[in-house]
């Protein structure tokens, strides 16, 4: 009997080690996955696929039904808008114009333009019901381009990164998950020069009570923030490309030693309500440019 | 070709826990409450309960292997789902030996099984700097609303499964030599 008791707490010992074992495997900094996640991943996210078709359907029908009440009024604001925006887009060729003559001028390359990416059109199949752990699982993998750190976005503004990839699916970070190891370059665009430069900053994580972005204002700016004003990726990161929206100001507070100002940003995008995402791919460029330096060091 | 029933339907919990937020409201996903389900749990303390015999351990082995599927797929730390999920139900089946298995000791053991499970997962995540709730907060905007929301899902599913998880049960007593 003692001996089927000491057997018993040996295998709980055993156990106890290697779970701690494993909790600091997945906790190192790891690039890959390993191939029996990978093969997990793709296996579940398959049968999640058509899981996903029927309650998607669902979903939506009850969705359907409640934007039906709100047609009448959206339609009246989208009308007013259409017009707006028929000016707008002869404003924006004249822009376009004039930014290639600029560009063209400054002898700059198309590549060397950190607003270009690659978008890889995916649908969210699942997000974690861990709710401590912000992450959903979409139907790109490394497959179809969909790597590690890429940033991913809807319509409406940025959503997250790419956590990790397996062959046919990957998982998002979610903006609302992002802490200070994940930080993105930020800006609010002025759209002048001298006094009214552009404010830069750091997204440093999300602030569960406040439910908004930290935004921490680099340098001491002349001109406060206002509420309401957008923040936007500024591409100084090298990781996500310039000119994603990130979402508004709602508050500015001093921080915490009282040298700099903390902003509270608003996610632009809606993290619970989303279905088709957009992975922003800055890679092609990147290979453009390694090829050319390649051919250009081969000529010499 | 019976024996992979249980894994099976395991496997379809799993999958469906995935979609099971989009399901809720969405200003229920907004608000404070965090609803967790534990649907893989629930149908675990079944099996411990009623089809596992004394001598035979499934829900366990069980519990071992999807719990790890679910750090895999839905968590990026391996093992934390894993090690709470196999305590607590090698602790259903050692309870289940001395009460006799009906509605209310299921329910019993399901709801203090979802809440140690759910205390063992958010001290494993405040130990590891996943999350930093208190546990005040913790209790009131977690715990409750999670074992409630469950608590239904198990009013649910017993009905469904329990009379083919005791006959199922019952087979692999007579062809002793299932593992």
């Amino acid at each position: 009997m003692s001996f089927l008791r000491k057997k018993r707490l040996f295998i709980l010992l055993i156990g106890f080690i290697f779970f701690v074992a494993l909790i600091g495997f997945s906790l190192r900094d790891r690039e890959n996955l390993t191939n029996v996640e990978e093969f997990v991943n793709d296996t579940v996210g398959w049968a999640q696929g058509i899981i996903h078709a029927p309650i998607n359907f669902i979903t939506d029908i009850i969705g359907n039904i409640d934007d039906f009440k709100d047609t009448y009024n959206e339609n009246r604001i989208l009308k007013e808008k259409l017009a707006e925006y028929k000016g707008l887009i002869y404003e924006v060729q004249e822009l376009k114009e004039e930014n290639e003559d600029l560009r063209n001028t400054l002898d700059l390359k198309d590549d060397d333009n950190i607003r270009d990416y690659t978008p890889i059109q995916a649908t969210v199949m699942s997000r974690s019901p861990e709710r401590w752990i912000e992450q959903v699982t979409i139907n790109k993998g490394s497959n179809d381009g969909v790597e590690a750190n890429m940033a991913v976005r809807t319509p409406e503004g940025m959503i997250g990164k790419v956590l990790k990839a397996s062959p046919n699916t990957s998982t998002v970070q979610l903006l609302t998950g992002f802490d200070q190891f994940n930080r993105i370059s930020g800006k609010v665009s002025r759209g002048g020069k001298g006094k009214d430069k552009d404010i830069f900053g750091m997204i440093e994580g999300f602030d569960k009570e406040s439910k908004s972005l930290v935004f921490r204002i680099i340098e001491e700016s002349e001109k406060d923030l206002k509420e309401g004003e957008l923040v936007i990726s500024s591409g100084m990161g090298g990781v996500f490309p310039s000119g994603l929206v990130i979402g508004t100001v709602k508050e500015v507070v001093p921080d915490q030693y009282g040298l700099t100002k903390t902003a509270l940003v608003e996610p632009a995008a809606n993290m619970y309500d989303m279905n088709q995402v957009i992975v922003v791919d800055r890679s092609v460029q990147e290979d453009l440019k390694t090829d050319e330096e390649t051919t250009e060091e081969e000529g010499e | 070709m019976k024996r992979l029933y249980l894994p099976l339907i395991l496997f379809l919990l799993l999958v469906l826990e995935g979609v099971a937020l989009e399901l809720l409201p969405g200003n229920l996903l907004t608000s404070d409450l965090l609803i967790v389900p534990h649907w893989v749990l629930i149908f675990l303390v079944f099996i411990a309960i009623f089809y596992d015999k004394d001598q035979t351990y499934f829900s366990v082995l069980y519990a071992l292997l999807f719990g790890l599927l679910i750090d895999i797929v839905y968590t990026d730390v391996l093992g934390v789902y894993m090690f709470s999920y196999a305590l607590i139900i090698y602790a259903v089946h050692g309870f289940k030996k001395l009460l006799h298995g009906n509605i209310y000791v299921a329910m019993l053991l399901g709801v203090c099984g979802i809440a140690l499970a759910d205390v063992s997962i958010h001290l494993i995540y405040t130990v590891i700097g996943k999350t930093d709730m208190v546990w005040k907060a913790y209790l009131m905007h977690r715990m409750l609303p999670t074992i409630g929301s469950n608590l239904v899902f198990l009013l649910m599913l017993y009905p469904i499964v329990v009379k083919k998880l005791t006959t199922w049960g019952r087979e692999q007593l007579t062809k002793s030599n299932t593992i």
